[in-house]
C-alpha cells in the first residue's frame, strides 16, 4: 500500500509542493497555454483557432471533470467544452481562458454528479484506461479513493490543484470561503485516511 | 501519476465544434463495418468524397505536409457538380486516423468527419456547413442565413452518410 501521497502539510492559502509520490499530480498548469491571437480568432468563429482551443483545453479540463465526476467525466467534459466554446465570444480576456474555463468544468462536473450520472466506480473498467502498466493499481487506487468521497470533497482537490483560489472556490461552489478552508481540510483528511487505509 | 481523467473521443469532438458554428449541423451513425475499413475508404478523399457527396464532382489533392497525430496537412481542390455550376473550391484539411478537419480558402465552409472503432462497427459523426459565426455587429443579418444553411445541411448530411454507408460497408465484401 503506498505511504500517505499528500507529502508534507501545507498552509491553507497556498498551493503545496507536488512530490514524487502525490496522486494529485497533472492538475495543474502544465498545459500548453492558449495564445491570445487564438482565442480572438476563435471568438470569431475560425474554424482552425475552435479546434486549436478544445485540443488545448482537452487535457486540462479532462483531468477536473475526470476528478469530480469520475465515470460521468467524459459526459461533464463534453458538456463543459460545449459550453465554452458557445460562450467565447462573452470571455473578455484570453488570459482569463483557463480559469474561466475550470469554472465551467467545475460547474458541469457537479451537475453530472447531482444528475446521478456517476456510475457506481467498475475498477474494470477504470483499469482499461490507464494506458502505464506501472501505474495501473495506483491510478484504480486513487479512483476508488476518490469515488469514497463527496463530490464537493473532490471538487476543491481538484481545485485546489488546478490553481484555484479561496475566493474562486467558494464563488464556484456557493459557499463561504472559511467553508471552503474547512472542506478542503476534511477533503484531505478523508483522502489521506482512505488512501492509508 | 495522474488523476483519472475524463477524454472527449473525436466524435464528441465534432459536437463541440459545432457549438462554436451556428451554420453547421451534425449527424451521427454507426456502420456496419470495421474501423480501418470504414476509415482506409474515407480517407482517400480523391475517391471517397465524390462517391459519396453529390455535389462534389471532383477533388483533387495539390499538397501534402505532415500534421499531428501522424497525420497529415492537405490543400485540395474540390469542384462541384452542375446543381452549384462546376466551382472551384480550395480547402485546407487536417486529417489523421479517425479525423477529417476541412476548411475552405477564404474560409466560408467547413466539413468534419470523425470515426471511432466500435468492436467490429465504426461509430461516424459527420459535420458540415457554413463556417461562420456571428460574433461582429455586421454580422448579425447573416442569422437567418446559417440557420438556413443548418436546416438544408441536417437533411443534406444524411444522404451522403447513408452513400458512405453503402461504400464502407461494401469495401470489406
Amino acid at each position: 500500500m503506498p505511504s500517505d501521497p499528500r507529502g508534507g502539510e501545507g498552509g491553507e492559502g497556498s498551493r503545496e509542493p507536488s512530490g514524487p509520490g502525490d496522486p494529485l499530480v497533472g492538475i495543474g498548469n502544465d498545459e500548453e497555454q492558449v495564445s491570445p491571437d487564438v482565442v480572438r480568432r476563435a471568438q470569431r468563429g475560425d474554424a482552425w483557432a475552435l479546434d486549436a482551443l478544445v485540443r488545448s483545453l482537452e487535457p486540462y479540463l479532462g483531468r477536473i471533470c475526470g476528478a469530480i465526476a469520475l465515470q460521468a467525466g467524459d459526459d461533464a467534459l463534453q458538456e463543459a467544452m460545449i459550453a465554452v466554446i458557445r460562450n467565447i465570444r462573452s470571455l473578455r480576456e484570453p488570459a482569463a481562458l483557463r480559469g474561466w474555463a475550470r469554472r465551467i468544468a467545475v460547474r458541469e462536473s457537479l451537475r453530472a454528479v447531482r444528475a446521478g450520472r456517476a456510475v457506481p466506480l467498475d475498477p474494470g473498467a477504470a483499469l482499461a484506461q490507464v494506458p502505464a502498466l506501472d501505474d495501473q493499481a495506483t491510478a484504480v487506487e486513487v479512483r476508488a479513493v476518490l469515488d469514497g468521497l463527496a463530490p464537493e470533497q473532490r471538487a476543491v482537490l481538484a481545485l485546489r490543484h488546478a490553481g484555484a483560489g479561496e475566493q474562486e472556490m467558494a464563488d464556484l461552489l456557493g459557499v463561504a470561503p472559511g467553508t471552503v478552508k474547512s472542506r478542503l481540510s476534511r477533503a484531505r483528511a478523508a483522502f489521506r485516511e482512505q488512501w492509508s487505509s | 501519476m495522474n488523476l483519472p481523467a475524463a477524454r472527449l473521443d473525436r466524435i464528441a469532438r465534432l459536437h463541440v465544434l459545432a457549438a462554436g458554428l451556428p451554420g453547421v449541423a451534425v449527424h451521427e451513425t454507426t456502420f456496419d463495418a470495421p474501423f480501418a475499413q470504414v476509415w482506409g475508404w474515407l480517407s482517400d478523399l480523391e475517391r471517397s468524397v465524390p462517391a459519396f457527396d453529390s455535389d462534389v464532382a471532383s477533388l483533387v489533392v495539390l499538397r501534402r505536409a505532415p500534421g499531428h497525430d501522424g497525420g497529415e496537412r492537405l490543400l485540395i481542390r474540390s469542384r462541384s457538380g452542375p446543381t452549384w455550376l462546376w466551382l472551384p473550391a480550395v480547402f485546407d484539411v487536417d486529417l489523421a486516423p479517425g479525423w477529417c478537419w476541412m476548411a475552405s480558402r477564404p474560409q466560408t465552409y467547413v466539413v468534419g468527419m470523425a470515426a471511432e472503432p466500435d468492436g467490429d462497427r465504426t461509430r461516424f459523426g459527420h459535420l458540415e456547413g457554413l463556417a461562420f459565426s456571428v460574433s461582429r455587429p455586421w454580422a448579425v443579418p447573416l442569422v437567418p442565413v446559417l440557420a438556413l444553411s443548418a436546416w438544408r445541411h441536417r437533411r443534406h448530411i444524411p444522404r451522403d452518410v447513408a452513400a458512405m454507408a453503402r461504400h464502407v460497408e461494401r469495401a470489406g465484401g
